[in-house]
């Protein structure tokens, strides 16, 4: 147990001194505020509850279990990252601890980790329910009780899967990170599709309802449906359109014993994730890993180097001086080069892939193309797109680059137009479709969306310094957006109605002038 | 052609200074930059590089300040850090052709040079192969490959034969040597026989500020007549270690050979010729004592 909470331990400090952490935390702070600011209700038709201890409970419990259960994830997604590259994994491998016990603490910070933010929104419920003022009577059983039943649970499920994530060597980059998004979406999902035909809860609902809004929102479903027999039954989590003409009062959860049982077997299901997680694992072996991230050197016992020294035949080394062109027509060579470097690697299969979606893009009617083919198109090169701004990082490769000359006027607009290009000749056969089709609305929504995709992979590329960010934001706003052409958020065009490209123009020099500034910030002497 | 370090001191975060005040000239040839782990030596460097700006003082190259125009001094910077990395899915030959590009060398005039490059460095069999395969010493080489890339005029090199084997050392000394006629070598390391072979100026750094800048042979000027060496059985080494200043020692199966550094000669010990060694131990322990006091 020692052992386990000075692992803990470390784990959380370590991460909680973070500005990662920081950034995380304002979020489920912002989160917090957005209840507070009404801005995130619990809307049944046209009524929420009246602001009292069990309402505020629950409502600020199913937006921390929501919405951590996708930023936690992302969040914490790098506990065996980060011993691996301090190395102190490969310590903690030399010692008798086993597999077992490392993913199952690995878990265990992860959720304390978010147990942490969850606290936050814990007080930011018994705050709001001060400065709302709707109900002065505070029942703290009330108002915790569906942090400690859906949130705790949601979350330690939630800190597995990242574990789980980062053993599995196919999902612990890129494709990981947008794989989950849609893990999360089917769990939350999966709970609706098991509801009765009534549309009310059956046992197995509540085993699958991981983040518990269906076994909470059911409860106040009952209870309203007891005080107005026209309530018609609708229930959400509502962001943006709160409007609502009426109030109710609900006194609180009332769950069935399945409903107890089910929170339980939430946990237990955790700490089985983290057991098979432990299968996975290879305990930092060097010979199992896909990838060298750095360069590490030895240094060599100089008093033995010297010994050796003597004993060999001196060599002459010399180097011709250099006679080079006038330098300035360089660019284009920097913007191959780093296309080069961004598809570096890439296998058969997916030029395979590309080219295959390209030809569909023109073969295709352009309505499919529009809101079929050309949604997949913009998913293809994520992980490429991803890690642009964040290689130098990575990598190592910074001082060698930053100490060049004009790196910032140089290197980092050919990365741009590599990264621009790419969207240019993947999402090609689309333009291709829109100019036959003599479509000009939808080939300046093209242009838009090739110029911005980027664009914003660079710019959180370089702030954040990871490639998580833009894999999570994008494919959010890839499903949300194009997915569901939603107005605001629809980059690629759609459809002609949800197409901004004008908007989108605009978001992509403000993205630029970001990736711009946040690069100058990181050399000394731009 | 001259780097003028005047007044430069560099303070991180928490109020920690790396740098005091630290002030240098420097003319073609190898400046051997030694001092202890925490010296201040990479921060020096990575300043020299424009990877960090210094907090107070400044930098000039030819008489362009470095803060106002760092181009200036990239343009004819080689730059070996001691932690890099390298991009493991290329090949040597497109990793420093993708660097070329960055420096902003022309395609054909990178192209000559990398084979030159490559075949100075003894990693043209092996240029096709990816870096990820490649082992420390060898990643190594492709770091001073790459410092190389531009016909630097100021080469800066941390820590650069670490990771290499003997025979890689020697040449990467006798490159050093060669390219120095023409060109400010820095070479900062904690290895005193790699700089003993290619300074021909040396800068003793410790605690942040220059503690000597003198040549090798001023240097060794400094401890002539002060090293001894004197034999003791191994149950009194701890009270001459306690006693005076020892560079080193050995056991030999007449007891324990004690090097000293010492003003005055230790009771029946033998004077020996001073090594660099013996020197930059002697230099430290004098600015120390003189701390302390």
């Amino acid at each position: 147990m020692r052992v386990l909470y000075h692992l803990v331990r470390a784990d959380f400090l370590e991460r909680v001194r973070r500005y990662s952490f920081l950034v995380t935390l304002a979020a489920a702070t912002y989160l917090g505020y957005c209840c507070e600011t009404g801005k995130l209700v619990i809307r049944l038709d046209e009524y929420r509850g009246v602001y009292n201890s069990a309402w505020l409970g629950c409502l600020m419990a199913l937006v921390s279990t929501t919405f951590l259960t996708l930023i936690g994830f992302y969040f914490v997604k790098n506990a065996l990252e980060r011993d691996q590259e301090t190395r102190v994994g490969q310590i903690l491998a030399t010692t008798p601890m086993t597999k077992s016990f490392y993913t199952t603490a690995k878990t265990i910070s992860n959720f304390v980790v978010l147990a942490s933010m969850i606290g936050v929104m814990a007080l930011a419920a018994l705050l709001m329910q001060w400065l709302k003022a709707e109900d002065p009577h505070v029942d703290l059983w009330a108002l915790l009780s569906p942090f400690l039943l859906f949130a705790l649970p949601a979350m330690a499920f939630t800190a597995a899967l990242a574990v789980l994530f980062e053993t599995l060597p196919i999902l612990r980059g890129g494709a990981g990170n947008v794989l989950y998004f849609f893990v999360w979406t089917a769990l939350l999902a999966v709970p609706i599709s098991s509801m009765d035909k009534g549309g009310r809860p059956t046992d197995a609902t509540y085993f699958t309802d991981l983040t518990g809004v269906v076994s909470v929102m059911s409860n106040m479903q009952a209870d309203l449906r007891s005080i107005d027999p026209n309530y018609k039954n609708g229930a959400a989590l509502t962001i943006g359109d709160t409007a609502t003409s009426k109030k109710f009062l609900w006194k609180g959860l009332r769950l069935s014993p399945a409903a107890y049982l089910s929170r339980a077997t939430c946990l237990l299901m955790a700490l089985g994730v983290a057991l098979v997680a432990a299968l996975f694992f290879h305990r930092f072996d060097p010979a199992r890993e896909w990838l060298v991230k750095r360069a590490r050197v030895e240094i060599l016992d100089p008093v033995n180097g010297e010994a050796a020294l003597s004993a060999l035949p001196v060599q002459t080394a010399q180097l011709t001086p250099l006679v080079r062109a006038a330098s300035g027509s360089s660019l284009p060579c920097l913007v191959l080069a780093e296309l080069k470097l961004m598809l570096k690697g890439q296998r058969w299969w997916w030029y395979a892939v590309a080219g295959g979606l390209f030809t569909a893009s023109i073969a295709a009617p352009l309505n499919d193309v529009r809101d079929g083919v050309a949604i997949a198109v913009l998913i293809w090169p994520v992980l490429v797109w991803s890690q642009m701004g964040v290689r130098e990082a990575r990598f190592n490769t910074a001082p060698l680059i930053f100490s060049c000359e004009r790196s910032l006027q140089r290197q980092l607009p050919a990365v741009w137009i590599a990264g621009v290009a790419l969207a240019v000749v993947t999402n090609g056969g689309v333009a291709i479709r829109l100019l036959i089709a003599a479509d000009r609305p939808g080939f300046l929504a093209w242009v838009a969306c090739s110029l911005f995709v980027p664009s914003l992979a660079l710019a959180l590329g370089i702030w954040s310094g990871t490639s998580k960010a833009f894999e999570a934001v994008y494919t959010v706003g890839w499903y949300v957006g194009p997915g569901h052409q939603l107005p605001g958020l629809d980059f690629l065009g759609a459809s002609p109605e949800s197409a901004r490209p004008q908007f989108f123009l605009f978001l992509t020099a403000a993205l630029v002038v970001a990736a711009y500034l946040g690069r100058r910030a990181k050399l000394a002497n731009a | 052609m001259e780097l003028t370090i005047a007044g430069v001191s560099k303070r991180y975060r928490g109020g920690v200074w790396a740098l005091r005040d630290f002030s240098l000239r420097l003319r073609p040839g190898v400046l051997g930059l030694l001092g202890p782990n925490g010296a201040g030596k990479t921060t020096l460097m990575s300043i020299l590089a424009t990877i960090t700006r210094a907090t107070q003082g400044e930098v000039l190259w030819n008489d362009t300040a470095l803060a106002r125009d760092p181009d200036a001094i990239r343009s004819v910077l080689g730059y070996l850090p001691q932690d890099f990395g390298v991009y493991p899915n290329l090949n040597a030959l497109e990793f420093l052709e993708y660097l070329a590009a960055v420096k902003g060398l022309d395609s054909a005039t990178s192209r000559r040079r990398i084979e030159e490059l490559l075949s100075l460095v003894n990693l043209s069999d092996v240029r096709k192969r990816p870096l990820g395969g490649y082992s420390g010493g060898m990643k190594q080489r492709i770091g001073i490959a790459q410092a190389l890339l531009n016909d630097p005029q100021i080469l800066i090199v941390d820590e650069p034969t670490a990771g290499l084997d003997p025979e890689e050392r020697v040449r990467f000394r006798n490159l050093l040597s060669e390219l120095s006629g023409e060109r400010v070598i820095i070479l900062s390391t904690h290895i005193v026989s790699d700089v003993e072979a290619t300074a021909t100026d040396i800068a003793l750094i410790s605690g942040g500020r220059l503690v000597a800048h003198a040549t090798p042979e001023e240097l060794l000027r400094q401890v002539e007549g002060k090293v001894w060496e004197d034999v003791v059985p191994s149950s009194a080494l701890q009270a001459v270690k306690q006693r005076y200043l020892i560079s080193g020692t050995a056991r030999r199966a007449d007891g324990v050979h004690i090097r000293i550094l010492s003003a005055t000669a230790p009771n029946g010990a033998q004077p020996l010729i001073p090594t660099l060694e013996d020197a930059y131990l002697y230099c430290l322990n004098t600015h120390r004592a003189g701390g302390a006091a």
